[in-house]
């Protein structure tokens, strides 16, 4: 379903962080990205919802050039794909309520959405979502109220809103306790089984993409050097990846 | 490693030799540019002020034999040979101590700035008997009146004490009522013009007179406040946008868009309110409505730029998530930036209305309407009395106003998740929005706030702008703005230096870590922090009055005026600065077995040396925009001749004069960020 041809971004400043990186997803995959701080791990995750513009290369969505999308077209293409941030981007002063129906932004015309107005089964959906990530008694608290792991599933209901075929997770797991990590993820692969959404998830710990990746890519300052099953990831991979100076250590 | 040694080890020989003919060259030779840059524009600007001083007022005569000329070209060749030696150990990569340099500079401002500043000590000493009359009558304003053989007289405060004591001896004593004077501030019973909704209602014919309450000086400079602090919130949250990096890089043909708006708002800004109400008033007349719009332009720059910084700084993750759901420009608008810039723009509003208040008081001096005008009426009169009472009116307000401001500053910046609503917050929310609308429809009617007047100016209001931009560059009137903005400047830099050294010592009497301890000292640290607040919450122009019956009209009454209003932020700040102390590095040379002043000089000195100088600077700044107008009062400098211009309709020479002040704010603007950048 996604198809990354020969993807290369150079920054202004002259950083090289993609360099002909190709790779497939079918539907349905849990795929794993590893990899260093500053691999293009980040760079990778945003060139598909094109946060970030491509310098040159291809990725085809269902056979369309999301590379080519202008406008309004790239916004459809974006509300079919959730994201999920390290860092949670919620907006911390508003309720997670509004949080929740920003996933929704892509489907409500512009001028009811910023008056505040949202059409009762949208609602109704983020009462839905937000109970399905457990958190249905905070609908009306501020999202700063809440703890890391809290707002990361605020997050994650956000993204659900947007009735994702694909959730990309960049590091959704990195600004919070090791113990919280699983809670997390788990959650992912319960999207990914239950409702079949793909998953391209940006992970730190090789315990973690063991336990939940059905596949894993691994980035090296910008060159795909990996590509295969998360038990074929050996010594030696591991070393070629991470470098001869890692060991490898685990959580829980 | 080397290329490294090959960069630093320039040729002394030839870089001192640089420097020896342009100043600061050597040093930017060896890539020192900003001590290059310094050195270059000290030397140049005390050669200037030293040749120009003595061209224009002789400062600093000497005879040699046949020649005449000034003796400060010595200190200023000192600072060049120090320049050049600096050079010589820059390239060396050594360090040369700067301070006979700073001294000899010093002393070729302070001289300058002592002749032309005007500053007489003798005077002012031969005039203290004028000084303690008007001191009297301050310290007893016309607030109560009594009779006295048959005349309405002021009761001050023995006539009032007596009464009380009179009172409770139970003796007969004369009745004491508040007086017209204190009617005309706070507002009286008398014939008003009818409100407008009554001439709506029939109720009233325009033109016609009927009892009711007449509006006090002060509450129509409230108003004024208000009204200018409402009008330039929702003017700038739209330009704020436009002059945000961040929002204009989103949109086709923004960035253009951007350094537009940011140049206008610089331009803007750094005209004073007060210059404003001048230019206003050929446009829609004199009154407290030509206060409001000369406040409201000035504020909408300074909200707008302030606005726009809080843009650019918020937090982009918000932003990339709701892109990334596939929001448009505007939802992600709505849904990521609003939220985020709700408390800092109401914070800069509530400090804006500080601003404001303070403002409003004396736009009257040159735009008619509000205390302002009161007080030139007052001192026209020399009613110091009625004057005083104006005075101590305004402190009262400027302090609650405050108050007040900073109260909810802090309590929106604190941003606490609000508690479950409580009930009855809706009834609560509706009485404050229902009041709301009738202070600002009463404010509205107050100011005589018109439409219809400003999209209407007079039929030769074209001509004028077109005068006002076809700046008039003649040697005479070029010249005549330089001396004056030397002038201005120098008293700016006097009222500085002197504010600093009287708040030097009251700024350790007002720091509670020092005098909040024990009973005795608590009432210095109270006494000396309310004498801050008192003097700063009246504008320097208010003060001038007092000076110029002291020594008269001149740049030495505005300085003093200035150095009222300096002793008191720089009082407070400095407090402020010793409170912050951190205490760690005391308790660490105490420990070494130190004694007082070793531990003051090591451990308090490092400390609070750099935050005391960034306020100076700061102040200096400040300083340089309130001489601007100090002139309008009697005060000196370039307002009077500003006020000259405009008054004798010679707009292309006011423009000139109005460039010159734009230019000078904006430089030292400029310096004094970039200075207080490096110490901080």
């Amino acid at each position: 379903m996604l198809k990354v041809e020969n993807l290369t971004k150079v920054y202004p400043n002259g950083t090289q962080a993609l360099n002909g990186v190709s790779f497939e997803v079918t539907q349905g995959e849990f795929l794993a990205v590893i990899g260093l701080s500053g691999s293009g791990k980040s760079t990778l995750l945003r060139c598909i919802n094109r946060l970030i513009e491509p310098t040159s290369g291809k990725i085809l969505w269902d056979d369309i050039d999301i590379t080519a999308a202008k406008g309004a077209e790239i916004r459809k293409i974006r509300r079919q794909i959730g994201m999920v941030f390290q860092q949670f981007n919620l907006v911390k002063r508003s309720s997670v309520m509004t949080n929740v129906l920003t996933g929704r932004l892509g489907y409500v015309p512009t001028l009811s959405s910023i008056l505040g107005i949202f059409p009762p089964s949208d609602r109704q959906k983020a009462i839905d979502d937000l109970a399905m990530v457990g958190l249905e008694d905070k609908t009306h608290v501020r999202a700063d109220s809440l703890s890391g792991g809290q707002q990361q599933r605020v997050g994650i209901a956000r993204a659900l809103m947007q009735e994702p075929k694909m959730i990309l997770a960049d590091e959704p797991v990195a600004s919070l306790d090791p113990v919280l990590a699983h809670s997390i993820l788990k959650y992912l692969e319960k999207l990914n089984k239950e409702f079949g959404i793909t998953v391209l998830c940006s992970l730190h710990f090789l315990d973690l993409v063991h336990r939940y990746a059905t596949r894993a890519i691994a980035l090296k300052d910008g060159y795909l050097v990996f590509n295969g099953l998360p038990k074929e990831i050996d010594d030696t991979q591991f070393k070629s990846i991470y470098g001869q100076e890692a060991e490898r250590i685990s959580i829980i | 490693m080397t290329l490294l040694k090959e960069n630093k080890q320039k040729n002394p020989a030839l870089v001192t030799f640089a420097s020896a003919f342009v100043p600061g060259l050597g040093q930017i030779i060896s890539k020192k540019l900003w001590r290059g840059i310094a050195f270059f524009v000290l030397i140049l600007i005390s050669a200037f002020l030293t040749d120009w001083s003595f061209i224009h007022f002789n400062i600093g005569k000497i005879q040699i034999s046949a020649l005449t000329t000034t003796w400060l070209w010595l200190p200023v060749a000192i600072v060049w040979l120090w320049n050049i030696f600096d050079s010589y150990f820059v390239a060396k990569n050594k360090t040369i101590n700067l301070l006979p340099a700073i001294l000899c500079a010093c002393i070729v401002l302070y001289v300058i700035a002592w002749n032309i500043t005007k500053i007489n000590i003798g005077h002012m000493v031969s005039n203290f008997g004028d000084m303690k009359t008007i001191l009297t009558q301050l310290a007893n304003p016309d607030i109560l009146s009594t009779q006295e053989n048959g005349h309405t007289v002021v009761c001050g405060w023995k006539c009032a004490t007596d009464f009380v004591i009179n009172k409770i001896q139970g003796k007969p004593s004369q009745l004491i009522v508040p007086s017209q004077n204190l009617g005309n501030i706070f507002g009286q019973q008398g014939k008003v013009d009818p409100p407008f909704w009554q001439v709506w209602l029939g109720m009233a014919k325009k033109g016609q007179k009927i009892p009711g309450t007449e509006t006090g000086k002060l509450v129509e400079t409230i108003a004024i406040g208000l009204m200018a602090t409402i009008f330039s919130t929702i003017l700038a949250v739209p330009v704020s946008f436009l002059a945000a990096h961040n929002i204009m890089s989103r949109v086709p043909g923004g960035q253009p868009v951007y350094f537009v708006v940011r140049l206008i708002l610089n331009f803007v800004r750094a005209i004073d309110t007060v210059v404003w109400g001048l230019i206003i008033i050929v446009w829609v007349g004199l009154g407290s409505y030509a206060g409001v719009i000369a406040l409201t332009v000035h504020s909408v720059a300074a909200l707008a730029k302030l606005f726009s910084e809080e843009i650019e700084h918020i937090d982009p993750g918000p932003v990339e998530a709701i892109e990334a759901t596939g929001g448009d420009f505007f939802q992600i608008i709505r849904f990521a930036v609003i939220p985020q810039i709700i408390p800092p723009f109401l914070s800069y509003t509530l400090l804006r209305w500080d601003i404001n208040m303070r403002s409003a008081t004396v736009i009257g001096f040159v735009a008619g309407g509000g205390i302002g005008f009161f007080v030139v009426e007052t001192i026209r009169m020399g009613a110091y009395q009625m004057y005083a009472a104006a005075l101590w009116a305004v402190a009262v307000v400027i302090i609650l106003v405050d108050a007040i401001s900073s109260y909810w500053r802090n309590r929106i910046l604190e941003d606490k998740p609000q508690k479950q609503k409580k009930h009855g917050q809706k009834f609560l929310t509706i009485i404050y929005i229902l009041v709301g609308v009738v202070v600002f429809l009463y404010c509205w009617q107050v100011d005589g706030i018109n439409l219809r007047d400003l999209l209407n100016p007079g039929s030769n209001f074209g001509s004028i702008i077109h005068d006002f931009i076809s700046i008039d560059l003649s040697s005479s009137v070029v010249g005549g703005m330089v001396k004056d903005l030397i002038v201005t400047v120098m008293q700016a830099f006097m009222a500085t230096t002197l504010g600093a050294l009287i708040a030097f010592p009251f700024s350790f009497l007002a720091a509670k870590n020092l005098t909040g301890a024990n009973p005795f000292t608590k009432i210095l640290f109270y006494a000396s922090r309310s004498l801050f607040n008192v003097l700063r919450s009246i504008e320097a122009l208010l003060y001038v009055a007092i000076f110029v019956f002291w020594v008269g009209i001149g740049p030495f009454a505005g300085m003093l005026a200035l150095a009222i209003t300096s002793f008191a932020l720089i009082g407070k700040l400095f407090s402020e600065a010793i409170e912050n102390i951190d205490s760690g590095p005391i308790e660490a040379v105490n420990a070494t077995g130190a004694n007082v002043f070793q531990m003051i000089r090591f451990a308090v000195l490092p400390q609070i040396i750099p935050p005391f100088v960034s306020y100076l600077i700061y102040q200096w700044d400040i300083n340089i925009r309130m001489a601007t107008i100090i002139g309008f009062a009697g005060g000196g400098g370039i307002g009077l001749t500003l006020l000259t211009y405009f008054g004798s309709l010679q707009y292309h020479k006011a423009g000139t004069v109005v460039l010159g002040i734009v230019l000078i704010v904006a430089a030292m603007d400029f310096t004094s960020a970039k200075i207080r950048e490096e110490l901080v």
